[in-house]
């Protein structure tokens, strides 16, 4: 994976997850309204309207995403507006942010739009969260 | 809206001698941090293109999506999908489970859907489950498809486009005498 040196610091059970069931991949025709659910990786290359969970979340350039992502890992590189609950993450130069983002550590590249707050939260904040998914 | 603003002056400040075009960024004069920056972009695009070299979309295993999906591409559905499905060809993986109306010019199924199937053409697997109609103009059922529901010939519904009538019998084996069944009694409820 990308050599985030931070990352390494804290376990992150994702990429097990990852190589156990192929990531799902949203192309870019695809549109999706309502809630996707899954314990492993989420590209999404399309629009996706409503809630995420998952384990780590790649929004491609191009990509659009409007709602809230929970997940141990996300990384932005298309337009997002909405909240983020999330350990990690990594905004690409190509990122368009609107909202909150939520995180542990947070990685933002030169480029990256980014309209809205980035709270920073302990770690046993996002496994609360992890609890309350499903009340989010 | 301050930071913001600020942000920008300092950055055009600093970049100005080395990236006059910002959102083409990362290519050229890359100190460390874009130096870093551009490999993890690449390592993601090669992931995506080697699961997925034929198909265009793909719900994986554990992927449960409550909603519709839409696309004007492929789709390929190896998880769970509790919602309307439209896709031009559209697969449904043997593991996979559907409950809503699943569209599109080519669905094969060898799964579980739970509601209808509405497809110029359709592919019935061995290991399919099918609960529900059927609306088809093209139709092909393995040996060892589960079907509860009708199966209803449409040959109405886009005729300009193919002259299905003839393609028809030449290209369904087992489902010549389905459609006529189906069309008169609508009734095919058991294991073929």
């Amino acid at each position: 994976m990308p050599a985030l040196s931070r990352l390494a610091l804290v376990p992150v059970p994702l990429g097990n997850d990852g190589t156990e069931f192929p990531a799902s991949h949203l192309g870019k025709a695809l549109t999706v309204k309502g809630r996707l659910e899954t314990t492993g990786i989420v590209h999404i290359y399309g629009i996706v309207n409503g809630q995420i969970t998952a384990d780590r979340l790649v929004i491609g350039a191009g990509g659009v995403v409007e709602g809230d992502i929970i997940a141990n890992d996300v990384r932005i590189g298309g337009r997002f507006t909405g909240r983020v609950f999330a350990r990690h993450v990594t905004l690409d130069g190509s990122a368009n942010v609107t909202g909150r983002i939520f995180h542990h550590t947070v990685t933002v590249a030169k480029g990256a739009r980014i309209d809205g707050r980035m709270p920073w939260r302990p770690l046993n904040f996002f496994e609360r969260l992890e609890h309350l998914r499903e009340a989010q | 809206m301050n930071m913001f603003t600020r942000n920008d002056k300092s950055f055009d400040a600093n970049a100005a001698s080395t990236t006059p075009a910002r959102d083409k960024t990362e290519v050229p004069v890359a100190p460390l941090a874009e130096t870093k920056r551009t490999p993890p972009s690449a390592p993601q695009t090669y992931e995506v293109a080697t699961p997925q070299t034929r198909v265009v979309s793909v719900i994986s295993k554990a992927l449960k999506i409550t909603g519709q999906l839409e696309s004007t591409e492929d789709i390929q559905v190896d998880g769970e999908v509790d919602g309307d499905v439209r896709g031009l060809s559209v697969k449904i993986g043997s593991n996979a489970k559907v409950k809503g109306t699943v569209y599109g010019d080519t669905v094969e199924l060898a799964g579980t859907i739970d509601g209808k199937i509405e497809a110029k053409k359709v592919i019935l697997t061995s290991t399919a489950h099918m609960s529900g109609d059927v609306v088809h103009q093209d139709i092909k059922i393995e040996s060892g498809a589960y079907i509860d529901g009708h199966c209803r010939p449409e040959l109405g519904k886009a005729a300009n486009k193919n002259t299905h009538a003839a393609a028809k019998p030449a290209a369904t084996v087992s489902a010549g005498p389905v459609r006529d069944k189906a069309g008169s009694v609508g009734e095919i409820g058991t294991r073929i």
